[in-house]
């Protein structure tokens, strides 16, 4: 408490002489209950990867206490190097390593193949004079909402029937087909704002589809690029389902395999090397996040909202 | 013939996206849409019984595991419309205050860079018994606390909202927050020169000019609850029993363990109507709000 009045008056003085003493007073009582508030809810936010951190640092014998919230006696890295290296899924032992490098295997082909289908079809929809571009634009809109049930057994004869079931590239084919109606609004939504004389310029300089697309627009959708990068790089490391029901029993991404090393886990429940296991499944995202922060919010927002 | 190219390339450009969503999509719905009036078992079947054509629905319905799973959607969303309630009020401490502002909002949105398998997981070790949180409220010497929701059939349910709403809050939050950060800021100021008391500004000025924040966030909540799979399978794995289950566990479980197409087709089916009912009214709000927007520009 005393911390807070001491920050709360120094931020009063930085403020200045401009602030009246009796309106400060009042200010003052309502900031420190908002704090208190806003500081119990992160609170409850944050808790849970505190108690994950710690668990995963405990040894199994010091988690039998039962103390939740304490700190490790005796830090350990055993239970993640358990997860990373030894930990059983199904049938393999080989840790959650072996998910990793297939998520990774997912994510490149995924990211291409979706921003490439959606950047073209946006920049085609958005600045070229389509037909029937408004009613696609529409249908595009409605698939963005579908879910993934009433398309998954079709899509799963289709890929069988194309001999990529069960393989990375099924999963970044299908990761690229759900995406591309959001993904293709978003460029499209960008693109709109791109000055018609541009175009026109560009048009009469004999400049073909292809180049003004090459040569002129990729170079300016920076921004939006990293938007949609992000977003996605969050959704296909983050998927479950589609790796799932299109992984078969070769290509199980990371959240397959957690979910296999965890939830059906036999005998004696080694509590450190499952929390280890979620850790090292989330960190690629979170670093992403604490990374980039802003983007994130806009590509999560982004996805969200249209118009 | 550069202008012919330049009049042909963009249209064909534009094959790719309408072969997905012809296939992948129509194709693809309609071919489920036909599965559900099937018989079709472990292998498609195409042949459809005009007497019998709604045989799959009639079976769904009468199936307490759907009911069940119908009924949950239900309680999930409503459970986790605590999480817009509680964004907004967030939202707006933050905004008022503008203290803190970057470090909370970092706090409060990380949860959504997480896989919801990952948070399933997370609070499946929270809510354990013996070593969770109910063990230390237990040492802590509250005897009487029961924090094991996940084993009980009644309660298991809201353990996962508690979950979900960990892991969207600060999207709504973040999604509030900009709808306050773009009402204009002369609004706060005349309301504080006409006296107007905290809780009648918010209750009758700022939450109604966010009618249309709040009636996006509800949307896209219910229809994230439609799809709600990946965290009840890593919490409950649809238990105790089958109390747990949800209409997209239901379909996923039709197809990959009972291996019943025509059956989960049908689930799926009804799934989409779900959704249809809930993106229809936004269609038609978002169609009255440009309306509005363009009769007020004239």
């Amino acid at each position: 408490m005393n911390a807070v009045s001491a920050y709360e008056t120094s931020a009063a003085a930085r403020i200045g002489g401009r602030v009246y003493p009796r309106r400060r007073r009042r200010i003052k009582g309502a900031s420190i209950a908002v704090l208190v508030f806003l500081a119990m809810c992160a609170a409850f936010i944050s808790i849970p990867l505190y108690v994950v951190i710690v668990t995963s640092f405990k040894t199994m014998d010091q988690i039998a206490l039962g103390e939740v919230f304490s700190l490790p006696t005796t830090w350990t890295f055993e239970g993640w190097w358990k997860a990373w290296a030894e930990v059983c899924s199904g049938m393999t032992c080989e840790g959650v390593r072996h998910g990793f490098f297939i998520s990774l295997a997912i994510l490149f082909p995924s990211l291409f193949l979706s921003i490439a289908l959606a950047s073209v079809t946006g920049y085609a929809l958005a600045l070229w004079n389509v037909r029937w571009a408004g009613p696609f634009l529409f249908v595009l809109f409605m698939c963005a909402f579908v879910p993934f049930q009433i398309i998954m057994i079709p899509l799963v004869a289709l890929t069988a029937s194309l001999g990529i079931y069960g393989t990375i590239w099924a999963i970044a084919v299908i990761h690229a087909v759900l995406a591309m109606p959001l993904l293709t609004l978003i460029f499209r939504n960008f693109y709109k704002d791109v000055p018609p004389e541009i175009i026109n310029a560009a048009i009469m300089d004999s400049g073909s589809f292809w180049r003004i697309f090459a040569e002129i627009i990729l170079p300016m959708s920076g921004n939006i690029m990293i938007v949609v990068l992000i977003l996605m790089i969050t959704s296909v490391w983050n998927d479950f389902l589609i790796g799932l029901t299109f992984g078969g029993m070769g290509a199980q991404p990371m959240t397959v395999i957690l979910a296999n090393t965890v939830i059906t886990e036999r005998g004696e429940v080694h509590y450190n090397v499952d929390m280890a296991a979620a850790l090292l499944t989330a960190i690629p995202p979170l670093v992403v996040y604490f990374g980039l922060g802003k983007f994130f919010v806009q590509g999560i927002t982004a996805g969200a909202i249209k118009g | 013939m550069a202008l012919r190219w330049s009049k042909v390339s963009p249209q064909l450009a534009l094959i790719p996206a309408l072969t997905v969503t012809l296939v992948a999509f129509a194709g693809a719905i309609g071919w489920t849409i036909w599965m559900s009036f099937t018989r079709s078992r472990r292998f498609p079947d195409y042949a459809i019984d005009p007497a019998v054509w709604a045989r799959q629905y009639d079976r769904l319905f009468s199936d307490g595991v759907w009911m069940t799973s119908l009924r949950n959607v239900v309680v999930l969303a409503i459970g986790s419309a605590l999480a817009i309630v509680l964004g907004f009020i967030l939202a707006a401490m933050i905004e008022k205050e503008k203290r803190g502002e970057g470090f909370f909002r970092t706090i409060f949105l990380y949860p959504l860079a997480v896989s919801l398998i990952v948070t399933g997981i997370v609070w499946r070790w929270i809510f354990n018994p013996a070593l969770g949180v109910q063990n230390f409220l237990h040492q802590l010497g509250w005897e009487s606390a029961n924090f094991n929701w996940l084993a009980d059939p009644a309660t298991a349910i809201y353990g996962i909202i508690l979950a979900s709403i960990w892991h969207g809050l600060g999207f709504y939050m973040a999604l509030m927050l900009a709808g306050l950060k773009s009402i204009n800021t002369e609004i706060w100021s005349a309301a504080k020169l006409d006296g107007v008391s905290f809780w009648r500004l918010y209750v009758e000025i700022i939450i109604p000019m966010l009618k249309f924040t709040f009636l996006t966030c509800a949307i896209l909540l219910s229809l994230g609850v439609v799809k709600t799979y990946d965290i009840v399978l890593a919490m409950t794995n649809g238990g105790p029993g089958t109390s747990t289950w949800t209409p997209a566990y239901f379909v996923i479980n039709a197809y990959s363990t009972r291996s019943n197409i025509g059956y989960a087709s049908a689930s799926a089916v009804i799934m989409l109507l779900i959704t249809a009912a809930v993106f229809l009214p936004l269609m038609l709000v978002t169609a009255w709000q440009v309306r509005r927007r363009q009769a007020a520009a004239v």
